[in-house]
């Protein structure tokens, strides 16, 4: 095959294929083998995540605790929208989180959660929103997921909604979606859809209780 | 004389209050007062009109023309607590507010506002219509004199000098100039027919003829002599009160005279730079009452901002019968310290973005569903958090090799194919409240691959237990 042409390199309107798009700024998310793989070098601001761990408790939470820290520490509010078990606050603040900056909120279904997490979407300027708006089949669908899209990019905020692994084969408004599972020698990550062309192997990261010898150093 | 006054007349004060809380415009609806011990028309709306009735008609008569008339009798105390709360609302535009209940009148010294407001004239015209707004049929004038403004108001006038309210008042006719019917009388016996007449008379002739009090009011009319009028005080609380006329059966039917009740509360506010913190709202029920508060997070007055919590709050109402009537107080009006905003219209302060927010979700959710997160120094990882209000400090202690999920309570689990990372880790306190325990946390890893906090418990009640997930 011929190389590409060599005319008019970084012009607008020309766009290869390899290029990734940097439009979003992004936060680091701490881990950087992940933040070489993310496009932008870590997680979008102004736009919604979606975490799709094979169970509940992998390590999903853990995954987003470094970027917690930094919002938190700038001033930003991080509000955990109805997350599954309690956030516990020594650990939370052993990450090195504010603990002033985390509000959470407790919703009686899917409805609310989603609803919850536009209006904290759509508040105060800057800071991160984490929803677990449950495992309703149709509770969390395209549209309402839309709208956290919008809210998230009117607000400037980076939303995490973290769905069933079920959800990776219908469509997500979300510009990033990351799968999640674990094995032996940690957390593996694959990027399921993402802004540009992407890697498509997982990546590896160890959590702090995995073993050194199988996994990535996560730094 | 140097001041500018502003008057506003409400003419027809009880049958706005009547009407301008039902959804019926064309209501052939009439105001009934007594006369002589006999009930006469008061005031009727332009349907009752049509039909016939006029004001002054015995009640009899009226509805001989007009047999669906609906009678409303003057309420004069509802009256009067109306010309208050219009007085407070008036308030944000004057420091210098007095009322005069006898004529349904509030008097504004506007002089003084001037600056901040403008000419009299476009003041007047929004002062109107904002009365409109709230539902009042306002005539407004304003002139040198509280009294002069009153006359200038029948016309909607503004009398900006001296020199125009001398020519003004020459040109009214007699009975214009609101003198008492004996003095009236007694300066026609005499031939006077014009108010020109009047006013060019020297003064001791007319001290001699009509006595010091009519002069004295001439005086005080053209701005000779002062006119001081007691300055309303603003209060400390706020009630208002609507019947609603008819009976609502749906919470969505109340927004829209809750919203008329929380503007015209807000103008209030504005007035006399105040906000609160809490407003409350009793609905009084065909049977029973229901009540609702809107809390904020720091004193306001933003009708929006209310107008967003009361909508959230009646979209999930339930009336458990019909609503009647609605009472909206506030116990402790706060100095209200305007939030500082930055260049681009960004408030400064990042906890006072949040509020309106907070406080959207607690209308919603209810007021436990928002809350911080905090610690205390406990060994018990079951005591040692707490969720305090948000933004809340709190002395918790950092430990990162803490799971960062707790399981509460902590279950039972089984723990055969777990595979043990580290540990165990003694936690053994508590004999001095009654909550004794003596456990050996491990990490151990499940089939799955997430990273748990296990514990055997020893007392007091022996087994293995999940409190944690690394997650």
């Amino acid at each position: 095959m011929r190389p590409a042409p060599r005319v008019a390199p970084g012009h607008p309107l020309v766009w290869r294929g390899g290029q990734r798009e940097h439009t979003l700024p992004t936060l680091p998310s701490g881990h950087r083998a992940l933040d070489r793989r993310l496009p932008g070098g870590g997680w979008p601001i102004g736009a919604l995540t979606e975490l799709q761990p094979a169970r509940a408790g992998l390590g999903e939470f853990w995954l987003l605790l470094p970027a917690l820290a930094t919002i938190t520490g700038q001033g930003g509010w991080c509000v955990l929208v109805n997350p599954p078990w309690l956030p516990y606050p020594p650990a939370l603040r052993g990450h090195g989180i504010d603990l002033r900056r985390l509000l959470q909120v407790r919703t009686r279904n899917t409805a609310e959660s989603l609803w919850a997490c536009e209006q904290a979407l759509r508040g105060a300027r800057g800071g991160a929103v984490l929803a677990w708006p449950g495992q309703a089949r149709d509770g969390a669908g395209f549209a309402r997921l839309r709208r956290l899209q919008l809210a998230a990019r009117d607000g400037r905020k980076s939303a995490f909604v973290f769905r069933a692994p079920g959800a990776a084969r219908s469509s997500t408004p979300a510009p990033l979606c990351l799968g999640l599972d674990a094995d032996d020698a940690g957390l593996r990550i694959t990027i399921l859809k993402c802004r540009g062309h992407h890697d498509t192997r997982p990546i590896h990261l160890r959590r702090p209780h995995d073993s050194a010898t199988t996994a990535t150093a996560p730094h | 004389m140097n001041g500018t006054w502003l008057a506003a007349v409400f003419p027809h004060l009880a049958l706005d209050l009547a009407t301008r809380d039902t959804a019926i415009d064309d209501q052939a609806l009439a105001i009934t007062e007594d006369m002589r011990g006999r009930p006469v028309v008061a005031d009727c709306t332009a349907t009752a009109e049509q039909l016939g009735v006029r004001v002054g008609m015995t009640v009899a008569a009226a509805l001989a023309v007009a047999s669906e008339l609906v009678l409303c009798e003057r309420q004069p105390g509802a009256e009067a607590r109306a010309l208050q709360r219009l007085a407070a609302w008036a308030y944000q535009f004057s420091g210098q507010v007095s009322l005069e209940p006898s004529t349904a009148t509030l008097y504004l010294e506007i002089g003084g506002s001037r600056r901040l407001f403008g000419a009299p004239g476009p003041l007047r015209e929004q002062l109107a219509h904002d009365l409109g707004v709230l539902g009042y049929r306002a005539m407004a004038g304003t002139a040198p004199t509280p009294a002069a403004a009153r006359l200038a108001a029948r016309q909607g006038l503004d009398i900006d000098s001296a020199e125009q309210l001398e020519r003004y008042l020459a040109r009214l006719p007699l009975a214009a100039l609101g003198l008492e019917p004996s003095e009236l009388r007694a300066l026609r016996g005499m031939g006077f027919r014009h108010a020109r007449e009047l006013l060019r008379l020297p003064r001791p002739d007319l001290a001699r003829r009509l006595g010091p009090a009519l002069l004295e009011r001439l005086d005080r009319l053209r701005g000779h002599r002062p006119d001081p009028r007691p300055p309303w005080r603003p209060p400390e609380h706020y009630r208002a009160n609507l019947d609603l006329g008819t009976e609502v059966h749906e919470a969505s039917g109340l927004v829209f005279p809750l919203q008329r009740m929380i503007r015209e509360f807000c103008g209030v506010l504005r007035g006399g730079d105040h906000g609160v913190q809490s407003v409350d709202i009793e609905l009084r029920l065909r049977e029973g009452r229901q009540r609702l508060r809107l809390g904020l997070q720091a004193p306001g007055r933003d009708e929006a901002r209310f107008m967003t919590l009361l909508r959230e709050r009646l979209e999930h109402l339930q009336l458990s019968s019909p609503a009647v009537e609605i009472t909206l107080q506030a116990s402790r009006l706060l100095p209200f310290d305007a939030p500082a905003t930055d260049l681009f219209g960004d408030s400064a302060d990042i906890d006072s973005c949040l509020d309106p927010v907070l406080e959207r979700l607690r209308a919603r959710l209810g007021d436990d569903a928002v809350s911080g997160l905090g610690g205390v120094e406990e060994h018990r990882p079951e005591y040692s958090w707490r969720t305090p209000a948000p933004g809340a400090d709190s002395p918790c202690p950092a430990l990162p090799h803490r799971p960062a999920w707790l399981c509460q309570p902590p279950r039972p689990c089984v723990i055969a194919d777990y595979q043990v990372l580290a540990g165990p880790e003694r936690i053994e306190t508590g004999w001095w409240d009654g909550r004794d325990c003596r456990r050996d946390y491990y990490v151990m890893r499940d089939p799955h691959g997430a990273a748990l906090w296990v514990y055997r418990e020893y007392k007091p009640a022996p087994g293995w237990y999940l409190h944690g997930i690394f997650g």
